[in-house]
């Protein structure tokens, strides 16, 4: 009891802290280039929060600056979606799953309630994301540091499945792309031997791919080149706009999705290596599989657009858990953050809720706030940027090339990953050609590489021995998902077969 | 004639831009900001590094230091990028000694020559390779660890990269001690501190920067620290040498460096401003603050002990036969 007093004590300390005129703007600031970074694609919070890094010293107040920076980084959540949508072309990677159903809903003139649901989401699973943020922080950070290698081995594999779900009609196209995804993240150094992968000599890639420069070639110039081919219309999608807002309908349809994201990315947000990214791909596996009208997926579904946009907004808050309880960064754009603090003389840690009290609430509550500043700057803009699809595509794609480079340089400070890029565009408009689905092939690339490290971590730590998988609790159950789930669809797979013969003996 | 008179405007416009950069070829070094090129991401414990060399140089140095990312290929991408810059001094690598340099030419050939394309300007830190264990562990020390290990099949140990400075270093005390060490990769000095934080491995090997927090929660328990001498940073913990064991590495250097063709002036210049800062008290706290001891040398005596950290790493990964298979 004693111990719910303090939380909201602090929190009412850290809303004293967020709420001056200083932090205010700050966070408003934050929100601002958040939604900016997020919305032009490529061009993603880690490296804006980088550029940023030397700006943070000269703000003084270690408090002020991370203010700043964690608007950044959930902001580009609720920006990311928006390019999806209208352009069909991730603004941000935690947004490339967006692209499926947010671009169909936009071509049906229904780019408006698209926005305003990944919007509302986003609001609902951020703050969803930060209530847990503030009440069950170390404890569920402490429960994150049992994922260990064994965990990662079982959780990867039961998503990799769920890959096979996210392909469109044909079951060997989907193989194929899963194939090719396991093959591209192989690339670079072996992660426990040390080998040399398929790097061509090329010492930059020696490290893999990255993830933006995959996901900008094959979404972003792969979609510039597939339309270019098309006849030069001047405006894509706005001809026909049924409504701007979303209906009782579509909500009716996206709460539980919202709610479903929401958790899920707010549990992949904790893991140590988990994030934004890997939330929203599971979330739309999941929304598929659980949807009653799986085959409308591809072709507009809303919550297609609200689980994955809820998902990337709660793992944004969520990621916060790990860094602030437990010192530990779990991803890029955390790390930045992490290191932005370091410098500023904050250590964190287990020990920052105690030390410095100030830093932890008044972050914890400026999120709160910049959460609703974002649905508040966002809902209004719903409209100007359906306006902005009557830009004509001739001016548009240029731009969107322009900014795509931009981004991806911007990752690695080399010209070398524009390259690469490119020759992902002419492979992403190839598969385009094709009527390949890039989805499952994302979904490998992320997964391939996590897989193959843990299983071999697992089998370095376990001297070999499988059992590891499904000695400790958390992989057992895991891996009794995994076995029901096969068992199910075999069952499944004869039951039909029956039916078929039975059938057809009529 | 309007025309001509646009040109005319264009030429006066235009020599007034050269006017400036006319000037600043007589002025002396530097002419511009510095260019500080850190070859790992940013966040990093190098990064952080330079970063905080960066923030205290308004106070030593004419021109600001500009800190600037270009991670890629093990640190290779980067440092190659000042390699092949202009050699005029205002380009300069912060990192000289890490595991690309020391560790990495011994297995893989680099497309520069780490001593002869570059010149040493000043060592500013050394990140040692400490030992860690966790708090809660049945073994509280080296010794109890290895009375522990040698009942056991295996001993594992978490480490950042297969092959660097970490990994050789920690299979170089399983040799020393009789201990079966595996030791397990990870992606980067954080993840390898989480497993071990989360029990995921019996024991780890890491830079102090990067355990300091874990170490002051309790959480973690340095053992050893594989230096000549103990690691300021960490002064009560010992060297694997006090224990009896020969296990001295220069663990991950973090010196400056400079292209080769840099004339001697700008060097000369560079190496006192940098022992400015690390002689300020405020900046030796700070650094201490995140587990960064500050070690300075100057030119000549940097270059020699990069020199002798490059061929202790070479006998010890021929003693110990340490292949990339």
């Amino acid at each position: 009891m004693n111990e719910i007093f303090g939380m909201f004590q602090g929190l009412i300390n850290g809303f004293g802290i967020a709420l001056t005129l200083n932090n205010l703007t700050f966070a408003l600031i934050g929100a601002l280039l958040g939604t900016v970074v997020g919305i032009l694609p490529g061009l993603g919070p880690a490296a804006t929060i980088s550029l940023l890094l030397p700006l943070s010293f000269k703000i003084g107040d270690p408090i002020t600056s991370i203010i700043m920076m964690a608007g950044i980084f959930y902001g580009a959540m609720y920006g990311g979606s928006t390019t999806s949508i209208l352009v069909n072309i991730p603004g941000e990677a935690a947004s490339v799953v967006t692209c499926i159903d947010g671009y169909q809903m936009a071509l049906k003139g229904r780019a408006g309630p698209a926005l305003g649901i990944a919007a509302i989401g986003s609001f609902i699973a951020g703050t969803l994301g930060v209530i847990g943020l503030t009440f069950v922080a170390p404890p569920l950070a402490e429960f994150a540091l049992k994922f260990g290698p064994p965990e990662y081995f079982s959780l990867t594999i039961l998503g990799l499945l769920m890959a096979t779900l996210l392909g469109g009609s044909s079951i060997l196209k989907g193989l194929v792309m899963i194939v090719l995804g396991l093959l591209l993240g192989s690339v670079g150094l072996d992660p426990i031997s040390g080998a040399i992968r398929f790097t061509w000599g090329f010492f930059l890639l020696q490290e893999g791919v990255d993830f933006v420069t995959l996901a900008m070639g094959l979404f972003g110039v792969g979609e510039i080149l597939y339309n270019l081919e098309k006849e030069m219309k001047t405006e894509l999608v706005t001809r026909k706009i049924s409504h701007l807002w979303p209906t009782l309908k579509d909500w009716a349809e996206s709460k539980w999705a919202i709610v479903r994201g929401s958790f899920i990315g707010f549990f992949v947000g904790i893991l140590p290596g988990g994030g934004a990214v890997i939330s929203s791909l599971i979330s739309y596996a999941v929304e598929k599989k659980v949807s009653k009208h799986p085959e409308e997926f591809g072709k507009g579904a809303i919550q297609g657009v609200a689980g994955p946009e809820s998902a990337n907004n709660s793992a944004a808050s969520a990621s916060f858990i790990p860094l602030l309880t437990l010192g530990i960064p779990g991803n890029a754009a955390i790390a930045m953050i992490f290191a932005a603090l370091l410098i500023q003389g904050v250590q964190p840690g287990p020990f920052l809720i105690a030390e410095r009290a100030d830093v932890f609430w008044g972050v914890v509550a400026s999120m709160y706030i910049g959460n609703a500043m974002l649905l508040i700057l966002n809902l209004p803009m719903v409209g100007m940027w359906v306006q902005l699809l009557s830009v004509p595509y001739a001016i548009l794609a240029p731009i969107i090339v322009l900014f795509c480079c931009i981004g991806v340089y911007s990752v690695r400070n080399t010209v070398f990953d524009v390259w690469i890029m490119g020759i992902f565009g002419v492979f992403g408009y190839l598969l385009r050609k094709l009527d390949f689905e890039p989805g499952p092939m994302i979904l490998a690339f992320v997964l391939g590489p996590i897989l193959e490290r843990s299983l071999r971590q697992a089998l370095l730590i376990s001297a070999g021995s499988p059992l590891i998988f499904f000695k400790r609790p958390i992989s057992g159950t895991l891996m009794g998902f995994l076995i029901l789930f096969i068992l199910f669809q075999i069952i499944m797979v004869i039951r039909k077969r029956k039916a078929g013969k039975k059938s057809e003996s009529y | 004639m309007e025309k001509l008179k646009k040109m005319f405007c264009m030429l006066v416009l235009c020599s007034l831009l050269i006017i400036p950069t006319l000037a600043g070829a007589q002025e002396k070094f530097p002419t511009k900001p510095i260019e500080l090129v850190v070859p790992f991401a940013a966040g990093g414990s190098t990064d952080v590094l330079a970063r905080l060399v960066a923030k205290f140089a308004p106070k030593y140095f004419d021109k600001p230091l500009v800190v600037i990312n270009k991670p890629g290929g093990g640190g290779v991408t980067g440092t190659e990028g000042v390699v092949r810059s202009t050699p005029d001094g205002h380009t300069l690598y912060v990192g000289y000694g890490s595991g690309h340099d020391l560790v990495m030419p011994h297995f893989q050939k680099l497309p520069y020559k780490t001593f002869e394309d570059l010149v040493p300007v000043c060592l500013l830190s050394v990140h040692s390779v400490v030992m860690i264990i966790r708090g809660d562990a049945p073994y509280k020390t080296m010794k109890e660890l290895i009375e522990w290990g040698k009942k056991r099949e295996q001993v594992t140990a978490s480490v950042s990269t297969k092959a660097g400075s970490v990994d050789i270093t920690l299979q170089a005390v399983g040799k020393a001690t009789g201990l079966k060490i595996v030791t397990v990769p990870f992606r980067g000095g954080a993840e390898a501190v989480t497993a071990i934080v989360g029990g995921q491995t019996d024991s780890g090997g890491n830079h102090p920067s990067e355990v300091i927090s874990h170490i002051k929660a309790k959480r973690l328990i340095p053992i050893a620290v594989a230096l000549e001498q103990r690691d300021p940073a960490i002064p009560d913990v010992p060297t694997f040498k006090e224990l009896g064991y020969n296990v001295v590495t220069v663990g991950s250097v973090k010196g400056v460096a400079a292209p080769k063709a840099t004339p001697p002036d700008a060097i000369r210049y560079l190496a006192e401003r940098f022992k400015k800062i690390c002689d300020d008290q405020e900046f030796i706290q700070a650094m201490k603050d995140i587990g960064q001891p500050v070690m300075y040398k100057s030119p000549s005596d940097f270059g020699k002990y990069l020199q002798e950290g490059y061929e202790q790493y070479g006998k010890l990964i021929k003693e110990f036969n340490i292949k990339l298979e």
